[in-house]
């Protein structure tokens, strides 16, 4: 393309999109380490004078919020960051596990039919409160209903698709002679590809887990149709906290937002090059 | 400029429109294009069959049962679904003769996701032509508008929720613009509370058209744009006439991604409104959500979201048809 130079009214209208696009980011940060006495004030305060931890305390013991004489948060958001966690991480961890033995497989030996992709396609058209139905009812039926195993098995699955088609163009990229000097010498093809496939897509094999990791953890509904007591995670507990106090403890429901998008935006960051490649199934690849 | 140069102009963006696919959509040439690696069908079996199992197992059935509830009258308290009596295809006649809510959450989801789609595109590409000049700090600036994709949708909502408060910062910048008596109370009326839902979404995924299409942009070659240059094309023609038609399979993509999305919108709306005042902002996964877990109607919510899942179908078929050759398949 011809290269030109970005000129000044050009430069306004790019810095009027980034004041837009950064500003609610700034809102959310700033509301979290406001103090009790800022959260509802009228003119809304902009730039807390005396910023403080105070929201994020409250968030792991209920009662640190006393000391400003405001009435402490019912529950306490622990159990949520940690069952966050461990869904997120536990989900990953079986997406990627299973999607990279699929993506080998579709990679370099299965014929797939044509319809294949759009069979895939259609898996993310339905809408998810559809599927919770039938999750409801089925795990109601076998017990696995609010624990972590049910919530766990679901998002493997619903992220199985990204996790395949993401590795499979990783996977396509890597010239098959590679794999096949390692079998002429001598290693079998399953020790080939683990030995040989898998070190080399390493940095898309990161991306992916990044990204799967990112999808698991902003997940909202079927955490929120599957959980009762046992089972929660932080957006549950966000929609929580906005509905129980009716909108009165903002200062700690943005220290829940504020924690919940920290490992995203800086995961996002770190796989930024591979954003395209994994929102687009793999379709994108730059 | 003469015929000749415009038919000239439409031939440069038909030839690069092959290139910029080969070079987008992935179509980068293998070792050794179509063969599968031969023999060996246990190992094919080995790493195909746990996410077989998995998918039976956790979509495949529940979808299953979800169609055959779809035709039945159950309810959880009528004890178990085979106990259902068979109804036939009277749910789905409920829904698409009689069930205004139904079809009134249709038509607002299609026209909000049109509304966005829209504004997501125009903005995302505006943003990425910006970025094709060049200008110092491009880098971060990448990333900055990047920023809004990252965060996760009920947090955005959220925010987004915060930020129109009557006394939130919004209202206090109109009331500065155009005085006190100027700021709505955005979540008590209907068209502005679906402004609020159509703006939180546009911030949100902006940034994902922005970056496909910049993908695009910069993958689209060089030799047609230069040829058009020469020919006497003046910088606008040649963005309209040659490298826009040239990233046609691009955008495509863009909107079927960003298409079947938005239609199953629901985390933001869940946060924002509800789907109040009244029905105002109820969007179709909102609406089956509440048949299904406020009023308990899960047969009649399951074939709502059949009903969804085929008109969705056949949306996006439509969509895919100029590109379906490029994406997904025929890259091995």
């Amino acid at each position: 393309m011809l290269v030109r130079k970005l000129t000044w009214p050009l430069a306004f209208l790019m810095a009027l999109a980034l004041v837009f696009t950064l500003f609610p980011v700034f809102w959310i940060v700033m509301t979290a380490i406001k103090p009790p006495t800022d959260w509802n004030a009228a003119p809304a305060i902009w730039i807390p004078h005396e910023p403080t931890l105070v929201n994020f305390r409250t968030l792991f013991d209920p009662n640190a919020i006393r000391e400003y004489g405001v009435g402490g948060v019912s529950q306490a958001a622990t159990a949520s960051v940690l069952g966050s966690i461990f869904a997120s991480v536990t989900a990953t961890f079986f997406s990627i596990l299973i999607g990279l033995f699929a993506a080998i497989g579709l990679s370099r030996y299965a014929t797939m039919s044509k319809a294949t992709p759009l069979v895939i396609l259609s898996g993310r058209m339905f809408p998810p409160a559809a599927i919770a139905v039938p999750f409801v009812i089925i795990f109601s039926a076998t017990n696995v209903i609010d624990t972590y195993s049910g919530l766990i098995a679901i998002y493997v699955a619903v992220t199985l698709p990204f996790s395949t088609w993401m590795l499979k163009s990783f996977v396509d990229d890597l010239p098959r002679e590679i794999e096949e000097a390692a079998m002429i010498d001598g290693r079998s093809r399953l020790m080939a590809h683990l030995t040989v496939t898998i070190p080399l897509i390493r940095g898309g094999l990161f991306a992916t887990t990044m990204l799967i990791f990112i999808l698991n953890w902003s997940e909202f509904m079927f955490a929120l149709v599957l959980s009762y007591t046992n089972v929660t995670t932080i957006p549950v507990q966000l929609a929580k906290y906005v509905t129980a106090t009716a909108g009165t403890l903002y200062g700690v429901q943005a220290a829940l937002a504020v924690l919940a998008m920290l490992p995203l935006v800086i995961g996002g960051f770190m796989i930024q090059s591979h954003l395209a490649r994994g929102m687009t199934f793999g379709a994108v690849k730059r | 400029m003469t015929s000749s140069a415009d038919a000239a102009l439409t031939r440069l963006s038909r030839d690069g429109q092959t290139e910029t696919e080969d070079r987008m959509l992935g179509a980068h040439a293998p070792a050794r294009p179509g063969a599968p690696m031969r023999g060996n069908l246990g190992l094919a079996r080995f790493f195909a069959v746990p996410g077989q199992i998995v998918s039976v197992l956790v979509l495949v059935m529940p979808l299953l049962v979800a169609l055959y509830m779809s035709f039945t009258d159950w309810t959880p308290t009528r004890g178990s679904l085979l106990d259902a009596s068979f109804v036939g295809f009277e749910n789905y006649s409920e829904l698409l003769i009689y069930d205004s809510r139904f079809l009134e959450a249709v038509t607002r989801t299609v026209l909000i996701s049109v509304v966005c789609l829209a504004f997501e595109f125009t903005l995302g590409l505006g943003l990425a032509v910006l970025f094709l000049r060049e200008f110092r700090g491009k880098a971060i600036l990448f990333s900055a508008f990047l920023t809004p994709m990252m965060i996760l949708p009920v947090v955005v909502g959220y925010t987004f929720w915060m930020l129109f408060q009557s006394n939130g910062p919004i209202n206090q910048v109109i009331a500065l613009v155009a005085g006190e008596g100027a700021m709505p109370e955005w979540f008590r009326s209907a068209p502005l509370a679906i402004a609020t839902v159509i703006v939180t979404e546009v911030w949100h995924w902006t940034p994902l058209f922005f970056l496909i299409l910049l993908s695009g942009l910069n993958a689209v070659p060089e030799n047609p744009v230069r040829a058009a240059v020469i020919l006497g094309a003046s910088p606008r023609q040649v963005f309209w006439r040659v490298v826009l038609p040239m990233l046609k399979p691009v955008i495509i993509v863009a909107f079927v991604i960003r298409g079947m999305e938005v239609i199953k919108l629901f985390d933001e709306v869940f946060m924002l409104t509800r789907g109040g005042p009244g029905t105002a902002t109820e969007t179709i996964s909102l609406y089956i959500y509440k048949l299904a877990f406020n009023d308990f109607q899960l047969a009649y919510g399951a074939a709502a979201a059949f009903l969804v899942l085929i008109g969705t179908l056949v949306i996006i078929n439509f969509m895919l048809l100029p590109v379906r050759d490029q994406l997904l398949e025929a890259r091995r």
